[in-house]
């Protein structure tokens, strides 16, 4: 077996565990003395460091290994934290990050020892005195001991199926050989949790963490086995070792996924009865080994007791919580999206000829029907397959808060909600981006410096706010501050100073349009350019990314009170419900999601408003868009009939959309035009119809 | 050893062929390199695209995938396809993109060695954007063939 098969396990985990150490660092950082926070931290910087090392990367394993140090002393109390020793921290954890990046990228984890930041960890350690100097040595050993007398209590309750391992001959004379050059003989059993996926990897990572210590004797079930996966929850090692049987104990509890191991000292069983003179032997030095370990146990106890046990405790209670669940490869669900998608298509043509030949057979059509509603869940279940929790990417965003605040020196919180609202996986992943564009402009051009908002009457700490939450198919993203605003006169200033437009062209736009420059390429009204943002190349960047999407991002803001960003963006981007309408003899569909209303209007209630065309609509004035012009085609509609008009929405505002008629709502699959076709921003995408024609899908949001 | 070549004075080159498919527009005969040719279909029913370039006539449904469509003749600047029951659209596939190249007939497959392909001389025609050089048949016939990386340009 190769570590490599390992690799996309390792690199998942370890950024999980990376994260813990980001969030529980921040925690910690609020709350000092949080007992729970500390262990949750030693517990995470623990597992990577094992982890490290059973793949081989030395150089992280170190770097977590002098981290693990320092919480060990804070653990202990003997250290304080602080400021600047959370700093160093959040620099490690960037350094293990850049480790990661590295091997995910060439499967070796670079040159970079990190000195400074190793350093730096051990002058922390130093600096509680010279009393203590040797002491971190001593301690750092401590949690090793805690695990090992939880072992021996369950040994206890009877999980020692070691015991009762027999060897064969060729083994036990192997066995004595070990023993003959003066080593120790264990059994351990090793108990895998029971929510684990992976069962022989684990099983081989054990076997490595043991290898590096000593050697295997013997196994049960067989080595071949256990590769095999053939064995339930547990499995049995008889090894040979030159170290204690606790560090080969907690080497192997690093591995992930792995419940407990307990062992002893072995006392061989052969499995032919003659054998008796190397089953007597082992006895004496059974005895012996025992009396050390005990001894050695019970010195580290009394100091450490309380909060070693602790975190053994916690992950106990921890175990139930994870949900059963499959790791899948992304590109697998792509094929059963695509598979549903040519379904949909199929079933469409078929109601469609069904329609064609007016079939009065009542029970096709119930068939057909009862198709419909099975295509209709089987597309709605593997959506929901692909739906992921925004979690992952905004669980970065509190620590990039924190950094900002300290790098721009204003204080600053950040409050999330929302973060378990699900999207699409292929959206989740983009949506990083953006939203950290949209913070950043928050923190910085948003939020007053902490002068002003003394000043100002405000609270000095000031608040950026990220919500999410689903509403209808689209799920709302918020980036909100309660800071200065968008001040729209400098914005108007800086379009006339770039020369975007004229004075007078500046002063006629509305607060709505103003604030829309701010999208536009090249402007930033930063006064100051910082590194933070101010580029010019923040919220245009972001406006294109969303659009990508398929979604849209609008700013509300109040001079002097804070600026609120929504970012919209559909729940899926496959599938969609859409309304087929006819302009000029050609289909075209448009999303559901954006319609409002579809109302009948006279030509004579056409108005004009500033040579445009408007329709009032109980009260409310909304523009008319006469879709045949808009598309370079003619209408075939009789001009004095009355009219169809599809209003449709973007945002808050509203406008009328012009066609010929309508044929109805259909479920439409989302096709690219592709590469060659990218002038039209009109057109989103296009669908396959029923009959095997391309209609084009019109993005309303361009009409505005 | 090097010397030894000199002596001989003749260096012998191994013929390297490459498959060409031969189109016609008007009377002019072109070859399109056959690696890049995904498929051949029989003209269908093509979907308008608003505002897009002029050569580009629109959108078509290839087994359920949408491909765009362009006119040889408009990107180069002849009279506009007269659809007969010749015309076809070469789809090509170059990576993960596919365009279809409508054609006023496809004439057959030829084998050219890229040895004798004549690179200069032609500069003076109007196409010459689009040629990147003159193929031999082995019967004499002169076939001018694409660029398909000027013709998918802009």
């Amino acid at each position: 077996m190769d570590v490599g098969q390992y690799l996309d396990i390792f690199l998942d985990e370890t950024k999980e565990h990376l994260q813990t150490l980001n969030t529980q660092l921040l925690a910690l950082e609020q709350d000092s003395e949080n007992e729970d926070t500390i262990n949750e931290i030693f517990r995470a910087a623990h597992t990577v460091k094992g982890m490290a090392g059973t793949m081989g990367y030395k150089r992280m394993q170190n770097l977590t290994h002098d981290m693990e140090n320092v919480f060990s002393e804070v653990r202990n109390g003997s250290i304080k934290v602080n400021a600047s020793m959370i700093d160093v921290l959040f620099q490690c954890l960037d350094a293990l990050e850049e480790y990661l990046a590295n091997i995910q990228e060439s499967a070796d984890e670079g040159t970079n020892d990190n000195e400074p930041l190793v350093k730096a960890l051990n002058d922390i350690l130093n600096s509680k005195g010279g009393e203590a100097a040797a002491a971190p040595e001593a301690k750092a050993e401590a949690p090793a001991e805690a695990p090992a007398e939880a072992a021996s209590e369950e040994t206890a309750g009877g999980n020692d199926k070691w015991k009762s391992i027999t060897l064969t001959p060729e083994e036990a004379k192997n066995l004595e050989e070990q023993k003959a050059q003066g080593r120790n003989i264990f059994g351990i059993t090793v108990s895998v949790q029971e929510n684990c996926l992976l069962k022989a990897a684990r099983a081989f990572l054990v076997f490595k963490a043991i290898e590096e210590n000593g050697e295997v004797i013997t196994s049960t079930p067989s080595s071949q086995e256990i590769e095999d996966e053939k064995f339930e929850l547990d499995f049995s090692v008889i090894i040979s070792s030159d170290v204690a049987l606790e560090k080969v104990i907690e080497e192997i509890k690093n591995v992930s996924e792995i419940a407990d191991a307990v062992g002893g000292p072995y006392e061989a069983v052969v499995a032919s009865e003659d054998d008796e003179a190397p089953a007597e032997t082992p006895k004496e030095e059974k005895t012996a080994v025992a009396t050390t370990t005990t001894e050695v146990a019970k010195k580290a106890e009394p100091a450490k007791q309380a909060p070693a046990k602790a975190p053994e405790k916690k992950a106990a209670d921890k175990k139930p919580q994870v949900n059963r669940t499959v790791r899948v490869d992304i590109e697998k669900l792509d094929v059963l999206m695509n598979l549903v998608s040519e379904l949909i298509i199929a079933k469409n043509s078929l109601v469609s000829s069904a329609t064609a030949s007016a079939s009065q057979n009542n029970s096709f059509n119930e068939q057909i029907e009862y198709l419909e509603s099975v295509t209709t869940n089987l597309h709605e279940s593997v959506m929901k397959v692909r739906m992921v929790p925004i979690e992952s990417v905004v669980n970065k965003f509190p620590r990039m808060i924190r950094d900002l605040s300290k790098k721009l020196n204003k204080p600053m919180e950040l409050y999330m909600s929302g973060e378990e609202t699900e999207l699409d996986r292929t959206v989740v992943d983009e949506i990083g981006d953006p939203l950290m564009h949209l913070l950043r402009n928050s923190a910085d051009h948003g939020l007053e410096s902490a002068e002003v908002r003394a000043e100002r009457g405000k609270p000095e700490v000031g608040s950026i706010f990220l919500d999410a939450y689903q509403e209808g198919n689209n799920v709302i993203i918020e980036v909100r501050d309660d800071g200065n605003g968008i001040d729209t006169e400098a914005v108007r200033k800086k379009a006339v100073e770039r020369g975007v437009m004229s004075e007078e062209q500046a002063a006629a736009l509305t607060e709505d349009e103003v604030v829309g420059l701010l999208f536009n390429a090249g402007f930033s009204t930063a006064k100051v350019v910082s590194d933070v943002s101010g580029r010019g190349v923040g919220l245009d960047v972001v406006k294109s990314k969303i659009e990508a999407l398929s979604g849209e991002v609008s700013v509300k803001t109040k001079l002097g009170e804070g600026s609120t960003f929504t970012v919209r963006l559909p729940l899926t981007l496959a599938i969609i419900q859409a309304l087929m309408v006819v302009v000029g003899g050609e289909k075209y569909a448009i999303s559901l999601g954006n319609i409002e209303t579809i109302e009948d209007i006279l030509p004579s209630d056409i108005k004009t408003v500033q040579s445009k065309e408007v329709i009032n609509l109980r009260g409310t004035v909304i523009p008319l868009v006469r879709l045949d012009e808009v598309l370079d085609i003619e209408s075939k509609r009789n001009p004095e009939d009355s009219m169809v008009v599809v209003i449709v929405k973007k945002g808050d505002k509203l406008a009328g959309l012009v066609v010929d008629e309508l044929i109805g709502q259909q479920e439409i699959v989302i096709k690219s035009l592709g590469k060659y076709i990218t002038k039209c921003k009109i057109i989103s995408g296009a669908t396959i119809l029923g009959d095997g024609e391309v209609a084009l899908i019109i993005d309303t949001n361009t009409l505005f | 050893m090097a010397n030894e070549l000199t002596i001989a004075g003749e260096v012998i080159v191994e013929p390297e062929i490459v498959q060409y498919i031969v189109i016609k527009i008007g009377d002019e005969q072109y070859g399109i390199d056959i690696k890049y040719i995904d498929n051949i279909v029989r003209m269908q029913n093509i979907t308008r695209v608003p505002k897009i370039a002029k050569y580009l006539k629109g959108v078509i449904n290839l087994r359920g995938e949408v491909v765009a469509v362009m006119s040889l003749r408009l990107k180069m600047g002849l009279k506009d396809d007269e659809i007969t029951k010749d015309s076809r659209i070469i789809i090509i596939k170059i990576g993960h993109d596919s365009i279809g190249i409508m054609v006023d007939s496809v004439k057959e497959v030829v084998n050219i060695d890229v040895n004798t392909v004549e690179k200069v001389g032609f500069e003076n025609r109007d196409d010459s954007t689009f040629v990147q050089g003159i193929g031999k048949q082995e019967n004499g016939a002169l076939i001018s063939l694409l660029d398909l990386n000027a013709v998918l340009s802009e």
